[in-house]
């Protein structure tokens, strides 16, 4: 029950960066081109919770790494971002999200900033959390 | 939770009578301080069975099917599994990883490590990893969710 919440979270979370991805990207557009439009076909908003869900599957990578030291662990989560990078490079390539290797490299640079952006804040919740709970630590600790 | 605290003149007069709708873990533990009680689990300590007062309990480990009590300096194996202490164990104590409980009350600080899980220093100098899985259940335990 756990992990379906964990994969069911992730989805939710992976799902909202796209689209945030999606929108800035076409704001850039916008901008550089002066397109004022902007058009998809019908099943595309459908790829994305879809993409976010087997995005948030090799989460199970991420999680089971009680005993496993630092540069253990950095190979775990260089591996997750390869298995994400082919699991969007894949999910692309069946949704047409790209024709032309610049369209594709646009993407994975997208998907490079957003991996670099939800480390970031997960960096920073957890650093939070070091904060406040070493001040509510202090407060029952025994005196020793 | 109100408390009320009046002062007797006598030691035979010392009393704590508590109302409460149920009884929680917090309010066992606060009846086995005041009941000078300390809960304790029998461990082995060269071949003979002690009992070890919990709250000299640093954190419990189980290692190879084997489960291993820590106090400051020592170490105790006792016949229990994990999952059984669990439910003898008082309201300080938490899971903080597959293979370990902790005493919340015997961390001096933590400090958060890559890939959201915590290093916990404890007051004797260990140090032990609380699992990104469990760094919720540390939060319930000091009221911070």
């Amino acid at each position: 029950m756990k992990s379906i919440k964990m994969v069911v979270n992730e989805m939710f979370i992976i799902s909202t960066c796209m689209m945030i991805g999606l929108g800035i990207q076409e704001v850039l557009i916008h901008f550089s081109s002066g397109m004022s439009t902007f058009e998809m076909p019908w099943y595309i908003p459908l790829t994305i919770p879809f993409t976010a869900f087997v995005c948030s599957l090799p989460s199970a990578l991420l999680n089971e790494c009680d005993g496993l030291n630092k540069k253990q662990i950095v190979v775990r989560v260089i591996l997750h971002y390869f298995c994400l990078l082919f699991v969007v490079t894949s999910c692309g390539y069946m949704f047409h999200w790209y024709s032309q290797v610049l369209e594709y490299l646009v993407i994975a640079c997208v998907y490079t900033i957003i991996y670099g952006v939800v480390w970031l804040i997960s960096w920073w919740l957890n650093k939070r959390d070091e904060d406040t709970i070493n001040k509510a630590l202090k407060i029952i600790q025994d005196k020793e | 939770m109100k408390v009320d605290i009046k002062k007797v003149f006598s030691k035979s007069d010392e009393r704590a009578e508590i109302h409460v709708v149920t009884v929680t873990e917090e309010i066992q533990s606060a009846v086995d301080l005041l009941e000078n009680n300390r809960r304790s689990i029998p461990v082995i300590n060269t071949e003979e069975t002690v009992m070890c007062p919990l709250d000299k309990v640093y954190y419990i480990e189980s290692v190879d099917k084997r489960t291993f009590v820590y106090t400051k300096n020592k170490c105790f194996e006792t016949r229990y599994r994990l999952y059984e202490l669990e439910g003898l164990l008082s309201y300080e104590f938490f899971r903080c990883s597959k293979s370990m409980i902790i005493n919340v009350k015997k961390i001096a600080s933590v400090k958060a490590e890559f890939n959201a899980r915590l290093r916990a220093f404890l007051l004797n100098g260990e140090e032990v990893i609380i699992s990104r899985n469990y760094v919720k259940d540390l939060k319930g335990k000091l009221g911070l969710m």
